[in-house]
């Protein structure tokens, strides 16, 4: 579901699905939360290969961050293509997480 | 009433019988992509999730025995109807597959349009059967009078209020509506969205809703009389609450001052309200700045007061409203809703109008949400 890679202190996690839905919900999470426990709470969620994302998962996101606000953490976004950005700025999802247009940007 | 096209994937290594199968399928409605390995299977699952799948058992590397074990480790395929193709009519291996809960073998060598009609049975049991279960849900959560929407608008002297709902394939919850009236001073219209109905959060929605409820009337008998405090009380009261606080919920609020017209509106995460004014016969969007309840301790809501003269009118809509599927992309577009409903406002019916066009049976096919909408409208007089 997600390919990790580091870079300083982040952890990159790309999500490898077009549709980030219900069906992959619980499964981000759990691997997301994994990554926390290990002690990777600065995570970066890549959406590169993301056409649509629906409610379900933006409560797993959501859910993840809150966990990894607990832990001293963050988890920011990158890489929304322009539907998955509007949502975001619609429901005020830019206001709860950083936003990057590209990874560069985010260690910039 | 339209069917939507079941889809099937069929994996089989034999290339000849799936261009058999393929063609046989697609003529009897069906949508189906087809693999030639159950690698190319797995590919195909990722990528977009099928209605039933209809597996060969013997195939070069990994059988159909295996294939039937990776799916049903893998909680987001392990419902997906599994029915094998066989060109045997060994019992063992016809046991071992339905052993493996598959819900049905097919022999290769049955007719074509039997073949057919064979899945659009299982489809169809397995409809029956979902159905049923809703069902049972439905009468369970009415026999508790847990109702997440109420059975008529209220009527308030000199408004016009009315809201539209429709549940997503009939579960209940998800979305949430409810109309307060305090004395005959004020009226509260409320719309919420559940996050992820579809992963049973639905049922939480009656939980926010009896928080919305008590919260609101209790601000009240307190003398607190803005939107924005008392959703600030709400999201509180919801992030602090262990099983609460990770369900996410949108939710518009609005207070509707009888004698003065004044609407005071504070949102979380929820959609533009659209504002028509009739004096200058212009329509446009008012955005609250409020995050979804639940996500932080301070929701940084704002709260707008919208004077609603004669004839104004204001729309609170749902995600679902905004949903679109064309050609099986799934897209959310506030614009495209906005653009769609405008030339609607200003006219007399313009409920009606609304209603008509975006709860039509076309459109309701499309539905992949919860849609709910609330329309208030401060009514011209005759003078």
């Amino acid at each position: 579901m997600i390919e990790t890679f580091t870079h300083s202190n982040y952890t990159v996690a790309k999500l490898q699905i077009k549709e980030a839905n219900l069906d992959v919900a619980e499964q981000f999470k759990t691997e997301i939360l994994q990554l926390i426990d290990k002690g990777q709470n600065l995570i970066i969620v890549s959406f590169e290969n993301v056409a649509y994302v629906d409610s379900s998962f933006l409560g797993a996101l959501v859910s993840v961050l809150k966990y990894a606000m607990s832990k001293n953490g963050d988890i920011a976004v990158v890489q929304l293509n322009k539907d998955i950005n509007n949502l975001f700025n619609l429901i005020r999802m830019n206001k709860v997480f950083k936003i990057y247009n590209t990874l560069p940007d985010v260690f910039a | 009433m339209p069917q939507i096209q079941k889809k099937i994937l069929l994996v089989d290594d034999d290339r000849l019988i799936l261009m058999l199968f393929n063609r046989a399928l697609i003529d009897g409605g069906f949508q189906c992509s087809t693999a030639q390995s159950v690698e190319e299977a797995m590919i195909l699952l990722g990528n977009d999730t099928p209605d039933l799948i209809l597996s060969d058992y013997q195939m070069p590397g990994q059988d159909g025995f295996e294939f039937r074990t990776r799916v049903l480790n893998d909680k987001r395929y392990k419902n997906i109807p599994f029915v094998f193709l066989t060109s045997y009519t060994d019992r063992d291996l016809i046991q071992r597959g339905l052993d493996m809960q598959a819900v049905d073998y097919i022999d290769k060598e049955t007719p074509v349009p039997l073949v057919v009609s064979k899945l659009n049975n299982i489809l169809q049991a397995i409809r029956k059967e979902h159905e049923k279960s809703i069902y049972e849900i439905r009468v369970a959560a009415e026999a508790l009078n847990l109702s997440s929407v109420p059975a008529n608008p209220p009527v308030i002297e000199g408004f016009s209020l009315n809201f539209l709902y429709k549940s997503f394939e009939d579960y209940p919850g998800g979305d949430f509506i409810d109309f307060i009236c305090i004395d005959n001073d004020f009226t509260f219209a409320v719309l919420g969205d559940v996050m992820g109905k579809k992963w049973g959060a639905w049922f939480f929605s009656f939980n926010f809703l009896s928080y919305i409820r008590s919260a609101i009337r209790l601000c009240v008998f307190d003398g607190d009389l803005s939107t924005a405090s008392i959703l600030q009380k709400i999201n509180r009261v919801i992030f602090m609450d262990p099983v609460l606080g990770d369900v996410l919920s949108t939710l518009s609020l609005l207070m509707i001052e009888h004698k003065t017209g004044k609407v005071h509106y504070s949102g979380a995460g929820d959609l533009p309200l659209v504002y028509y004014n009739a004096h200058e016969k212009t329509c446009r969007r008012i955005c609250s700045s409020g995050l979804l309840l639940g996500v932080m301790q301070d929701g940084l809501y704002n709260e707008e007061i919208i004077n609603l003269a004669e004839g104004d009118q204001m729309i609170i809509v749902s995600d679902g409203m905004i949903d679109f599927e064309l050609n099986g992309e799934k897209k959310s577009d506030y614009d495209l809703f906005f653009n769609f409903v405008m030339p609607m406002l200003g006219e007399t019916n313009s409920f009606d109008l609304i209603k008509n066009v975006t709860f039509s049976a076309d459109k309701r096919k499309h539905l992949v949400d919860d849609c709910s909408l609330i329309f208030i409208e401060k009514i011209k007089t005759d003078k």
